[in-house]
């Protein structure tokens, strides 16, 4: 990385000299040998980093027009105004592009890392505010068990108890959603070790998983009878699983049937998650996946207080296996989720 | 021995976990040892002789994996690895250093309860291993060790040798999970990883005979990306 720099500048000096060396040889046209090698250094001041090397290279130019091609040729002259005034004009080309080369790399840094710092504060509000309705039911719940316990009825204590219970699997899966977001993003490098699974046993243990949270809610299963192997980061994909199901549970208002699906179609599996419920609504379907809403739009009686990171979750770890997910409305009512994982490990994956 | 309450060492750093899991130990009749530290732990299995230990693998002065290995280099107890979701490789790499099992944070009463049991009974059978197991009964499926015969519903299975190797040695440490490698181990005496497939496909016909679908599964329970583990018997 460090040589870099240097490389890119000294092989544009090269390559202009050899460019102006083949000019004055084959066309004898002396003019043009000063325009190569601003263009030459220009070249050097829009991809090296900082003007180290953009001024260096104008001051190699100079000497080299001066020493090669200006007259007395291959020895240098200082005298003529000539190139002193080409002299000066390559060093301010070169200043004003670096300056400004520079400028703009650090202008789009600034942006990128303004883009990250307002996902970073969307998503912290979003998380608090998710945060805040279970642990307010939670913390409310206790007071009430320690300080009126005595005069509530036993079926009114194990309820509020359900409900803390239900409240902090809710926050232990919000949290385990966060840690797979951070520890796929970290580096931005995708660090998923896929190994070959079976598409059924990956169905039972996410469908079992779900069921233990809403029995309530029985999935209907449709996949193939034959033996399916796909590559996949296991834990991952079950994740994508239970968070699709229970994506319907808290937003598909009316559903009285959850099927869930997978099949095998060419190069790809592709699995899909349905309900019949109220569907989503349209204005939603394009940003789905990308996450956290503007504060703006979480209504203020949001009871269910998702604000779509187990979606977004879903979109980050399918990405990471090079598959895609997608969600649609299903023309006889009810919301679609689905995805694919390809069946064959690319050569350059990692 | 059967009029004493069997002793778990729990090794966790973490104070409100240590009560709870003393306050549900202590409520189902098993006596709890705490330590907070790996160093505590090592100085306890010795003094107490734990019957069972109750490992988190996030300790403040060492490696819950260096911590196994040192156990197992001096005792044959059980250890039921506590671990977070997010450490399921740390999971794995624990129960093939010889952690007996695993149970996940956040994790219930039943649950934790299930693996002492189903730990401790495991044990108990190994050291009594004069007295081989000859049937196994749960729900609606029976095993008989000697005649190798699989019945369900008391309507007899037929099994290959391998298939019928394969659920044996489930039922025999029914309750507790078997990572992929051990039993490919016992099965097949070496651990090629090339025998996993070979594995898979022995499990899925092993649940298609046994009429196991995703959402009904009743006996043999899939552990995503560790192993397998088979509904305990009835007592």
């Amino acid at each position: 990385m460090k040589w870099k720099n240097f490389l890119i500048a000294f092989g544009i000096e090269i390559a202009t000299f050899c460019v102006c060396m083949i000019v004055d040889l084959l066309l004898d046209m002396k003019m043009l040998t000063p325009m190569i090698f601003i263009l030459g250094v220009f070249l050097v001041s829009r991809y090296t980093e900082g003007y180290f090397y953009g001024i260096a290279a104008s001051i190699a130019s100079v000497l080299l027009v001066n020493y090669a091609f200006t007259f007395p040729y291959f020895a240098f002259d200082f005298a003529p105004t000539v190139s002193f005034i080409s002299a000066v004009c390559m060093m301010t080309v070169t200043f004003i592009t670096s300056t400004m080369t520079t400028q703009i790399k650090r202008q789009s840094q600034v942006k990128a890392e303004n883009q990250r710092e307002k996902m970073r504060a969307n998503l912290l509000r979003a998380i608090s505010h998710d945060l805040r309705t279970p642990l307010t039911s939670i913390r409310g719940a206790c007071s009430v068990l320690l300080e009126d316990g005595a005069s509530l009825s036993d079926a009114q204590r194990r309820t509020l108890l359900a409900e803390m219970q239900e409240n902090s699997d809710w926050l232990v899966r919000m949290v385990e959603n966060l840690l797979t977001v951070t520890r796929i993003s970290a580096d931005g490098g995708v660090k998923i070790n896929k190994s070959p699974v079976v598409l059924e046993e990956l169905t039972e243990s996410a469908i079992s998983k779900f069921n233990k949270q809403h029995p309530e809610h029985p999935v209907r299963v449709d996949i193939p009878e034959e033996f399916i192997l796909i590559p996949m980061d296991a834990i991952l994909i079950e994740q994508v699983l239970v968070n699709l199901l229970e994506n319907a549970v808290q937003h598909a208002k009316g559903m009285t049937e959850l099927c869930f699906s997978a099949k095998v179609d060419g190069t790809e599996a592709i699995f899909a998650v349905e309900d019949d419920g109220a569907g989503i609504p349209e204005d939603r379907l394009p940003n789905l996946f990308s996450g956290y809403l503007g504060s703006e739009r979480i209504p203020a009686d949001n009871r269910k207080h998702n604000m779509g990171i187990g979606l977004s979750v879903c979109s980050t770890i399918i990405h990471a296996h090079g598959g895609t997910i997608s969600a649609e409305n299903r023309p006889e009512g009810g919301a679609r989720f689905r995805f694919s994982l390809p069946l064959e490990e690319k050569k350059d994956e990692q | 021995m059967s009029n004493n309450k069997y002793r778990i060492l729990v090794v966790e750093d973490e104070r409100s976990i240590n009560s709870l899991v003393e306050a549900i130990l202590t409520a189902n009749g098993y006596q709890a040892i705490l330590a907070q530290t790996g160093a505590q732990a090592q100085i306890m299995a010795v003094s107490f002789q734990p019957d069972l230990i109750l490992l988190d693998l996030g300790l403040p002065d060492m490696d819950g994996q260096d911590l196994i290995r040192l156990i197992r280099n001096e005792f044959s107890i059980p250890v039921i690895v506590v671990s977070a979701r997010t450490d399921e490789r740390d999971k794995v790499k624990a129960l093939d250093l010889g952690a007996s099992d695993y149970v996940t944070k956040p994790f219930g009463s039943a649950e934790l309860l299930a693996r002492i049991r189903a730990n401790l009974r495991d044990c108990l059978r190994n050291r009594e291993s004069g007295m081989p197991q000859e049937a196994f009964h749960a729900g609606d499926l029976g095993i008989d060790f000697g005649k190798r015969r699989v019945t369900l519903l008391e309507q007899e299975i037929p099994f290959t040798q391998t298939e019928f190797n394969i659920l044996a040695l489930l039922a025999r440490h029914a309750g507790k999970v078997l990572t992929h490698e051990t039993v490919i181990k016992t099965i097949w005496g070496n651990s090629d990883p090339g025998n996993v497939k070979k594995l898979q496909v022995n499990m899925a016909n092993i649940r298609k005979k046994l009429g196991e679908t995703p959402g009904a599964t009743h006996y043999i329970f899939t552990e995503i990306g560790v192993g397998y583990r088979m509904l305990e018997e009835e007592s």
